[in-house]
């Protein structure tokens, strides 16, 4: 089992991270907004974290609360995010489409550079020396942290699904102008699946920080954008559980793939370009799909055909 | 700031900007006939750079699996010679075009066969990307690759002038940048609003449909915008690996990137939008003050994101009015 553990324990965790900053874009697609900017989120919520448990000026804080710091820096990070998310998503969330993917990107890359160019980010080098929480000696103990919050976030995204501001969710992604005329106020909406996006991104990040032991710019770039988009498409974006298997498979397959070293990059391209050909409700969706496609039971008064 | 000061910025922004024009020109040709964004076109401007320099110097020493392949034994024709390296630019050009092409028969057309979601064509187009950028790192390694000092032979390696007791300093390559730039954007122009190809691959960017009625093979004009496209951003990789260096396999990214403000900034799908976000941009980032240049590279996405929220069609873009 410790062999198990410590061969892979990590590739574990680091799927269900993906599996969470999957879901963390779900949220805004639920409300028909295509945005990337996750990374952005994730790499605040990271420096929140790696700045509070490292920097000089936090030290008595860190002192008087021992391990109650790391949940400190969760609440801290998600509340920046979304407080941040809520100033980029308000004017942002005007746009539709390409144009606020595009948006997002900007956003994203503007985060980047400028904490490339901060002090307080440690610049290029970025942050390290991250401590570790509760005493966890062995990385794959993280999945005591992001599988309870990925529950605890699969259960709340199920409830609001049910809820009335889901179906205000699905009424905007079905047709915003409908919904706008039957009363839902869809910025609002908007902004508000954008939020939740956010705070869920921030998270994830502010407890990825300590797991990665360092922090930097590279955590939130484009290319994140990219593979945790990849992650909703190719699992299905009409279900929760897409993100989360999709997050999941595309963080295991360049791992599984390690035997052919140099080709996994390649492989891994050619993985997004054939599922995103055959696979066009992502995988979560084909699924779904196969299991209504049981053949319809024939319905008994028809009268039987003779030769 | 001095008057020479501004001349240099100026110069320096418009040979920078003229690259972004024409490269944005390639995302901009197809976002007007299909609608979506090609993301591996950042992959083809960097398959251009290196195309180039396999044709002019040969061989990669550094690593990879072509290392120790030399094509020309050490003698390339088109090396040390200005009009051979022009023909190594617009071969290269041609490769690139051609991969541009395969990638539409592979990631785009398949898409457009079924209908999918628009979404998913960026999805399979940022696979090529990652494919087509590894392939490079495989065969020839992640190094920097300059092209030799005497791959165009003898040039003056720039011209400098006197403004008010101070010297401005011109490379030579930054004006071939900008003639050859400006040369790309009037023959383009011409193709596009004064002949027939030009007329037909307007009438399919407005309305596919009734231009296939019309009987213009849409497909194959598809395929003529991707041959266009990959033409000119592998022309603006060249370029810019001329001027600057290929900084290795994952060169094109940032310009994939900054092509997307340029376009956006220009006006999405229109010509001279790409052409004036491009010159918008690189000046912009020329005037960066020099203690800010760690900065230099926020502008453009700095200037995408207010474009967006003021005037989210662009600056020559005409507002769409959509349904949802």
């Amino acid at each position: 089992m410790n062999d198990f553990l410590s061969t892979y324990g990590f590739l574990m965790v680091t799927m269900v991270q993906a599996g969470l900053l999957g879901l963390s874009l779900y949220f805004p697609f639920q409300a028909g907004q295509l945005s990337l900017a996750s990374p952005g989120f994730y790499a605040l919520g990271g420096y929140t974290a790696a700045i509070m448990l490292t920097n000089p000026a936090f030290g008595a804080l860190r002192d008087s609360l021992g391990n109650g710091m790391f949940v400190l820096t969760w609440v801290v990070a998600a509340v920046l995010a979304g407080l941040l998310g809520l100033i980029v998503g308000v004017p942002a969330l005007r746009l539709r489409g390409i144009y606020l993917a595009l948006a997002t990107i900007a956003f994203v890359e503007i985060l980047r550079v400028v904490s490339l160019n901060l002090t307080i980010t440690g610049g290029a080098v970025g942050i390290f020396g991250v401590p570790q929480p509760f005493g966890f000696a062995d990385r794959w103990q993280y999945i005591l942290l992001f599988g309870p919050l990925l529950v605890l976030a699969l259960l709340f995204t199920r409830q609001l699904e049910r809820s009335r501001v889901g179906r205000a969710f699905r009424a905007i992604r079905e047709d915003e102008l409908a919904a706008d005329a039957m009363g839902v106020n869809p910025t609002h909406y908007k902004v508000t699946a954008f939020v939740i996006g956010a705070v869920l991104a921030g998270v994830v990040g502010a407890m990825s920080a300590p797991l990665l032991s360092s922090w930097n710019a590279r955590q939130g770039t484009f290319d994140a954008s990219i593979a945790i988009l990849a992650f909703v498409l190719i699992g299905g974006n009409r279900s929760m559980w897409g993100p989360v298997v999709g997050g999941a498979l595309l963080t295991a397959v360049p791992e599984l793939l390690r035997g052919l070293a140099d080709w996994r990059l390649v492989i891994n391209g050619l993985v997004l370009v054939v599922a995103s050909l055959y696979l066009p409700r992502g995988i979560v969706g084909a699924l779904q799909k196969l299991g209504k496609a049981r053949p319809p039971q024939r319905p008994t008064a028809l009268p039987e055909v003779k030769g | 700031m001095e008057l020479s000061q501004f001349v240099q910025s100026v110069m320096n922004g418009l040979a920078i900007g003229s690259v972004y024009a024409i490269f944005a020109l390639g995302y901009t040709l197809v976002f007007s006939i299909l609608g979506i964004i090609n993301f591996a076109h950042g992959a083809v401007f960097t398959l251009g750079a290196y195309f180039t320099y396999t044709l002019v110097v040969g061989q990669f020493e550094n690593n990879g699996l072509l290392k120790g392949i030399d094509l020309f034994g050490g003698n390339s024709p088109f090396a040390g010679n200005p009009w051979m390296f022009a023909l190594a630019t617009l071969l290269a050009a041609a490769l690139a075009g051609g991969v541009a092409v395969l990638i539409e028969r592979l990631a785009f057309r398949p898409m457009r066969a079924r209908g999918a979601d628009p979404l998913l064509a960026l999805v399979s187009s940022l696979g090529v990307a990652l494919v087509v950028v590894n392939l490079i790192q495989l065969l020839v390694g992640a190094e920097i690759y300059n092209f030799p000092q005497n791959a165009y032979g003898e040039t003056p390696p720039a011209l400098s002038f006197q403004i008010g007791g101070k010297t401005v300093i011109i490379r030579t390559v930054q004006i071939i940048i900008f003639l050859v730039s400006l040369v790309m954007l009037g023959l383009l122009g011409y193709v596009i609003g004064r002949t027939k190809i030009g007329k037909a691959l307007r009438a399919v960017a407005e309305n596919p449909g009734t231009a296939s009625l019309l009987g213009i093979s849409v497909d194959r004009f598809i395929l003529i915008t991707f041959f266009l496209s990959g033409f000119l951003g592998g022309l603006a990789g060249t370029l810019v690996g001329t001027g600057f260096g290929i900084s290795g396999p994952y060169f094109g990214v940032a310009y994939g990137l900054k092509g997307l403000a340029v376009i956006v900034l220009g006006g999405l799908g229109s010509i001279p939008g790409a052409v004036l976000g491009g010159l918008v941009i690189g000046l912009a980032e020329a005037f960066v003050p020099a203690d800010y240049s760690a900065y230099k590279d926020v502008v453009a996405f700095a200037l995408l994101f207010i474009i967006l929220l003021v005037r989210p069609q662009g600056l020559l873009g005409k507002a769409v009015i959509q349904k949802v």
